[in-house]
């Protein structure tokens, strides 16, 4: 499948794929014993959880040794301490998602500054180049997943209609990619459509983003969030709702995949494949941790899960068999 | 009272006794030095009233009063406390960069991308994605328009739009009396693409050709700083080379100087290229040319690794015959040192010629791949004149990708900010509030409602 967006500079993406570890490269990481910290914006995740797995497979296959894994619970000033203390142990390299942008870019230039290698996941604060203050972008087609969360969505609105975006409030690459992509379908595809949004600062309050939404414009006849964990909160709010709207999201985590499974609400899943992520940023790692400079953006595209999908798609994305409660939702 | 007269600029300030016939040239003489302490702030060239007193020779009063215009003007603010040279620490002072913000855009062969800055050219934030341009101008004006509100939402405050710059995908011309148009691509040359954004966001736009942004952003905010004498050189799908001199930027009589591109080269395919011409740089060492070269390989077998590239992916891109090359396959680094070869040996004679102390190169081709840019690098240092090349320096782009959103924020606030461009709209508060710009602004309605453009009396009268 074709990657849709371009990287935060306008880059091109290349497969990760196309990154390739040769046996003298493998023998140069191996006997490098490099060191790596992890700094994620949250560990609890799904989507985190898997990163992680793939990371900690790929590092440990090539002698390389994570020292820490940090989670900076979405709080930059968290992620900025963990930086900056991390600048003193002075590990090969980090690899990190930036929970802000301005407020994040100085911490990462530090780390760059004295020669640790960064890959950063999803976002790249303000102003950070790639090849000067870090190696690369390893994310999902961002774009491509808002124009699935479109198309799944479509189906199940009227003509005429209105739609809701509930969109997330910080400046963040993946987040406002998506949301750019979603508004581009609907304003090629379905100009029929009025779109609207409410933006939220948590993931866990976008339900009360939803609420207002809802006041300001009752007549919405679906809803689209830019992540599962905002999701999540709106569906409860759906839940208890005399006019349930069909919901479209990006990331397959736990809850929401039950609820595609269960098909009341949720009708689509745009899904990242974050343990093939996190294997390609890992990869990334090693190969500039022997000098090699991989492609400014690695980016992986984005799947097209429905209902009728679910099961196969859950095996791809989590590389493990779906719950048994999700199986049954889907097969009776 | 005497006259103050400031040694560092001859600015004369009068004193409030001399006769009314003088106050015309006292209004000239304020704004003329709220201009040189705005530059002085901005430059941070002084952050207290004693070095802004010391560096214009203005007098404590005058510069109290220009400070207190600035400060109301919202162009300036006071800060921490600043050193002391004994006594009462002096309170610093900056210029307040949000006061305003810039749009900027890049246009190219297939892909929009659009940024916007604040008042010191600083990129805030900036967003890229692929536009077919084949569509035609009226549909890539709408995306870029529906791109730009959205980047408004997402970081507008309460400021207003000072300016809007445009990297455009060729040479821009400025004909007299008229808004600049593009040259050299079909269906633009007659849009008037400045006047609609002019008609939509109500503020002054600058437009150049996309080399010419890059080049002005590395040259101010790149590898470049410190160096007057540049040539910027852009490989991706085209070559183009952006020219600074002496501290300059160089336009050429219709806007298009540095169309390495289209330089002849002996020795190549003599393939036809889009400008009518054989054998151009374009069709030998662009990054299309990379591609058609690495396809080959792929197709006859002699590269593994592009025939697997091919099979997975369906095409062969200019970065797949770098990461070949890289991964060890001599035909692919081949190509690449062809490349570089016929890229280096054209540079030279523009080396020659124009003598520049750095040569910076960007673009998607020049940002990866490192045989080529040592290919480059071999080929000018041998075919130049080693008078030119004694302390020429060749380097990889500081700003990659971003050299065009970088530099068109930095075209629209240096020239905001140039002296006399502020002399002409400090008066009114913001440049886009100026006569000159409500002037172009009643120009572009009157464009883009059809009707034909109509002189508009000064503001205020």
């Amino acid at each position: 499948m074709p990657i849709s967006g371009l990287g935060p500079h306008g880059e091109i993406a290349q497969s990760p794929e196309s990154l390739r570890i040769s046996a003298t490269d493998a023998e140069r990481a191996r006997e490098g014993k490099f060191r790596v910290a992890v700094v994620l914006h949250t560990t609890k995740s799904d989507w985190a959880k898997q990163h992680l797995v793939g990371i900690a497979k790929t590092l440990g296959d090539n002698n390389a040794a994570i020292i820490e894994v940090v989670d900076c619970n979405f709080d930059a000033a968290i992620q900025n301490a963990s930086l900056e203390r991390l600048v003193h142990s002075r590990p090969d390299a980090i690899i990190s998602l930036p929970v802000g942008n301005t407020v994040m870019a100085e911490a990462y230039r530090k780390a760059s500054k004295v020669g640790i290698k960064l890959v950063l996941l999803d976002n790249v604060p303000t102003g950070l180049l790639p090849g000067k203050d870090y190696v690369t972008l390893v994310s999902a087609d961002n774009f491509g997943l808002g124009q699935i969360s479109a198309e799944l969505l479509s189906p199940h609105i009227a003509d005429n209609a209105e739609v809701g975006i509930l969109s997330y409030r910080k400046d963040f690459y993946a987040t406002n990619e998506r949301e750019i992509a979603f508004r581009r379908w609907m304003e090629t595809k379905r100009p029929d459509l009025v779109v609207r949004h409410g933006e939220f600062d948590e993931a866990a309050r976008a339900g009360e983003t939803l609420n207002q939404l809802l006041a300001l414009h009752p007549n919405l006849s679906g809803i689209f969030a830019v992540w599962d964990e905002a999701a999540i909160p709106a569906m409860a709010v759906m839940k208890t709702s005399a006019r349930p709207l069909p919901m479209t999201t990006i990331d397959l985590g736990e809850e929401a995949a039950q609820a595609l499974a269960d098909g009341t609400i949720m009708k689509g899943v745009g899904s990242q494949r974050p343990y093939d992520q996190g294997v390609a940023a890992a990869r990334a790692t090693l190969l500039a941790l022997i000098n090699r400079q991989p492609p400014p953006w690695l980016a992986l595209p984005g799947l097209a899960v429905s209902r009728e999908n679910i099961i196969e798609s859950y095996q791809v994305i989590w590389h493990m068999p779906p719950p048994a409660k999700l199986v049954k939702a889907v097969l009776g | 009272m005497p006259s103050e007269t400031s040694l560092v600029t001859g600015l004369t300030e009068r004193t409030p006794d001399e006769t009314a016939s003088s106050r015309p040239r006292r209004a000239d003489a304020e704004r003329s030095s709220l201009a040189l302490i705005l530059k002085i702030l901005r430059d941070s060239d002084a952050d207290t009233r004693p070095e802004i007193e010391r560096l214009t020779g203005l007098g404590r009063a005058i510069v109290s009063d220009r400070l207190a215009t600035l400060f109301s003007l919202g162009l300036a603010e006071e800060g921490e406390l600043g050193q002391t040279t004994g006594g009462r620490a002096p309170r610093t002072i900056q210029f307040r960069a949000s006061a305003g913000l810039v749009l900027v855009a890049t246009l190219d062969q297939s892909r929009i991308g659009v940024g916007i800055a604040n008042l010191k050219g600083e990129l805030v934030a900036e967003h890229h994605e692929s536009a077919d341009k084949a569509a035609g101008p009226v549909q890539i004006q709408k995306r870029l328009i529906t791109l730009f509100e959205w980047m408004l939402r997402q970081h507008r405050g309460d400021q207003q739009v000072w300016g809007i710059g445009i990297s455009a995908p060729g040479p821009v011309e400025e004909p007299e009396n008229a808004a600049p148009r593009l040259r050299l691509l079909p269906g633009w040359d007659e849009y008037p693409i400045v006047d609609q954004l002019l008609h939509h966001f109500r503020a002054p736009v600058w437009m150049r050709s996309g080399v010419q942004m890059m080049a002005y952003g590395e040259y101010k905010s790149g590898s470049a700083a410190g160096t007057r004498d540049i040539i910027y050189v852009n490989l991706g799908r085209s070559i183009g080379a952006g020219l600074i001199s002496e501290g300059q930027l160089h336009r050429g009589a219709q806007g298009g100087a540095g169309l390495l591109g289209h330089v002849a080269v002996t020795g190549g395919h003599q393939y036809r290229c889009n400008c009518g011409n054989i054998g151009c740089l374009d069709t030998e060492a662009g990054a299309d040319a990379i591609a058609r070269e690495g396809l080959k390989l792929a197709t006859s077998g002699e590269s593994r690794i592009l025939a697997e590239t091919l099979a997975a992916e369906g095409s062969i891109s200019q970065v797949d015959v770098s990461i070949a090359a890289q991964s060890g396959e001599s035909a692919a680094a081949e190509i690449l040192a062809r490349a570089g070869h016929l890229i280096g040996t054209t540079l030279a004679s523009l080396v020659n010629a124009f003598n520049p102390s750095l040569i910076s190169l960007g673009g998607e081709v020049g940002q990866l791949d490192d045989i080529l840019l040592a290919a480059i690098r071999e080929s000018v240092y041998r075919s130049s004149h080693p008078l030119v090349t004694r302390d020429l320096r060749i380097q990889r782009s500081a700003l990659g990708n971003s050299a065009g959103l970088a530099g068109a924020a930095l075209v629209v606030t240096d020239s905001i900010f140039a002296t006399d461009a502020v002399v002409n709209w400090i008066g009114a508060g913001a440049p886009q509030k100026a006569d000159v710009a409500l002037r172009q602004i009643a120009r572009a309605d009157s464009a883009v409602a059809g009707n034909p453009s109509r002189p508009v009396p000064p503001a205020g009268t």
